[in-house]
């Protein structure tokens, strides 16, 4: 780290080279002050001042020898006197420069004006282990709630926007759709071909042992289609644009635009939330398709090479292995995905408070909480297909 | 006189040949400018003539395009260099807009120089940021507010505090006055000018507040036409008969606010 080697450095010319002193004179009668009394200058005397001890009735401070003195420096002079004080009968200041002295008095009528206040003063208090837990569960309570209402008045201006179309925010949907959807292919594709690949090889190695080679097809297409496609799109959507939704509102709401919005008469919800949760939901299905057919292209790959399983073979089993129910139960999850990811990540904007750091904390949580809820979403999914048993 | 007793015939700032362009247009062209010891100097001009980018070349956030930037009698080729950071130390800034760290206390912005630069032990540290928080005006209770608590005015005196924590050579202030009341901008021109005797500091501050150009500051450059168009007091640049000089301190504005410094005595 630089900034620690910066600290020691020295300044070169000036303040560092005459470190502060404090020289008892003969006789413990007298106090000279001695180099430069400046914030670089005084770490010597740190922890001196308290334990000043005059020996006699009297003791004069001598500020002759003293060659500068910065705001720092005089609070320290000021404390030095402020010990001697108590200790000593009589203390005298002689000898100080007289911009010095001005200064002194600059900071002792500083301190006075609000000394008892000042000495007062603690740090807050650090709430102990139950109060935080308690805390922790009443903002969970406020959270999930205020979650629910967010949800509740998007599906409310949804509904809205409906009614009336033409006032709904087509262009926005339209660049959710160009930057969400139409960019992320690449990143998609070949994640989705890799993980093809890597399925088939693994089902490949298991397969081989008893001959079933062909049923790798089967393996990775009812996988692939039925959970890990949407799955894998919506996790990568999340990270991707789910945090981008959440940069971008929070930074609004930092920048008072969002505040704007409202008072010129746009509703922030209508104008930064409905498109992106329309735009999703109409991108995700469409991706999962492309990450279904990425995958089983990586799969074909693979089988090829590995488990003599030509592409002409894999394309005559796939229909047979695979029904079209497995490709439609995949893609029907992909809307709800795209739903949960866009309003967590529009609802973690709007939380933001203050500065870059909420930004910040607010994307992560936001990431987090939209890969569990797809997750949770998908183990809901699987109970109710095998209720319907689909 | 005071750089009589610095012993240094240094000037703080010296800005020699200054070009600075984006792009195509350039704001300053062939730009001279030096700040003398203990003087406060008021940078003003136009909104949009290069006021605040020529306040950052000379803190060394900004690099001319051309021209030579001498701090303290050292030139500054690169802004990166080591040395420059030594420079950057002796200087101390107040933003427009405040740039207190929004994670930290008021007393802990304070105390951030002071724990980076030195190395005196916590408690003490923790005395001085007080004492700068008070010589800034702000009320003792402010120590522990996250900026985002503090009003307009108080944003910006525990910036104040923040620039004064290492008590610089030099103090940079953008736009001091803005966001403040009549009775609050009057207290920080009251303060620039207490500090400024005490301490024998350097400033250098860009304002549009007519009020503290006539009380606060000694000298005044006026930033017109791409380069330091006149220097002087305000005195002198209001009986200037150039007229682009005349036309911004001879308005009805600057006439009131001339009254007004008069009056105050």
């Amino acid at each position: 780290m630089p900034l620690r080697d910066r600290r020691l450095e020295s300044t070169g010319s000036g303040p560092q080279s005459d470190p502060a002193g404090l020289v008892w004179g003969a006789g413990g009668g007298s106090l000279s002050l001695t180099g430069n009394w400046t914030t670089g200058a005084l770490a010597g005397l740190g922890g001196m001042t308290g334990l000043l001890s005059p020996s006699g009735a009297s003791v004069t401070v001598d500020g002759r020898e003293l060659t500068a003195l910065d705001t720092a420096g005089a609070l320290l002079l000021y404390r030095v006197l402020e010990g001697l004080n108590g200790k000593a009968g009589e203390v005298r200041l002689v000898g100080l420069d007289a911009r010095h002295a001005a200064l002194l008095d600059l900071v002792t009528e500083r301190l006075r004006s609000q000394g008892e206040a000042v000495s007062a003063l603690s740090a807050p208090r650090r709430p102990g282990g139950l109060e935080r837990l308690g805390r922790t569960a009443v903002d969970w309570g406020r959270e999930s709630y205020s979650m629910l209402s967010f949800g509740g008045a998007v599906v409310l201006a949804l509904s809205h926007a409906f009614a009336r179309p033409a006032r709904f925010r087509w262009r926005q949907m339209v660049a959710v759709l160009e930057r969400d959807g139409v960019g992320s292919m690449p990143v998609l594709g070949m994640l989705s071909f890799l993980l093809g690949v890597v399925i088939a090889y693994q089902s490949g190695v298991q397969l081989r042992l008893y001959g079933g080679n062909l049923y790798v097809v089967d393996l990775v297409g009812i996988t692939v289609l039925r959970e890990l496609g949407p799955l894998m799109t919506a996790i990568i959507v999340a990270g991707r644009s789910g945090s981008a939704y959440t940069a971008q509102i929070g930074t609004m709401q930092v920048t008072q635009e969002v505040d704007a919005l409202r008072s010129i008469g746009v509703a922030p919800l209508d104008l930064l939330v409905l498109p992106k949760v329309l735009g999703l939901v109409i991108a995700l299905p469409l991706l999962t398709v492309f990450a279904d057919l990425a995958a089983v292209t990586g799969a074909m790959v693979m089988s090829a090479m590995m488990l003599d399983v030509s592409p002409a073979t894999f394309m005559l089993r796939f229909p047979e292995a695979v029904s079209i129910n497995s490709l439609l139960t995949g893609v029907a999850k992909a809307p709800v995905f795209a739903a949960v990811i866009a309003a967590v990540g529009c609802y973690q904007g709007f939380q933001v408070r203050g500065g870059a750091d909420s930004v910040g904390r607010h994307t992560t949580v936001s990431v987090v909480q939209a890969i569990v809820l797809v997750i949770a979403m998908d183990a809901a999914f699987s109970v109710a297909y095998s209720w319907m048993g689909i | 006189m005071e750089a009589e007793q610095q012993g240094t015939p240094t000037d703080p700032v010296e800005l020699r040949g200054i070009r600075t362009c984006f792009g195509r247009t350039c704001i300053h062209e062939g730009l001279d400018l030096s700040v003398r010891r203990g003087e406060i100097l008021a940078l003003v001009g136009a909104s949009g003539c290069g006021k605040s980018v020529l306040l950052r070349e000379m803190v060394l956030l900004a690099r001319p395009t051309e021209g030579r930037v001498r701090l303290f009698g050292e030139e500054v080729a690169d802004p990166d260099e080591p040395a420059a950071n030594r420079l950057r130390r002796r200087i101390g800034i107040l933003f427009q807009q405040g740039a207190l760290f929004n994670a930290l206390t008021v007393l802990e912005n304070i105390s951030v120089p002071l724990k980076e630069q030195t190395n005196l032990p916590a408690p003490m540290i923790r005395d001085i940021a007080m004492l700068k928080l008070l010589l800034a005006g702000l009320p003792p209770d402010a120590a522990h507010k996250y900026p985002d608590q503090l009003s307009g005015g108080m944003h910006k005196r525990a910036a104040m505090a923040r620039a004064l924590a290492m008590d610089p050579d030099l103090l940079v202030l953008d736009e001091p006055g803005t966001g403040l009341d009549p009775v609050g901008a009057d207290a920080l021109d009251a303060l620039i000018g207490d500090l400024h005797r005490s301490l024998c500091l350097t400033v250098v501050m860009t304002t549009h507040d007519l009020d503290t150009l006539w009380r606060v500051s000694q000298r005044v450059a006026f930033l017109a036409e791409r380069r330091i168009l006149a220097t002087g007091t305000m005195g002198e640049l209001s009986e200037s008969e150039d007229p682009v000089v005349a036309a911004f301190f001879r308005g009805p504005r600057a006439r009131a606010a001339r009254g007004a410094a008069w009056n105050r005595g």
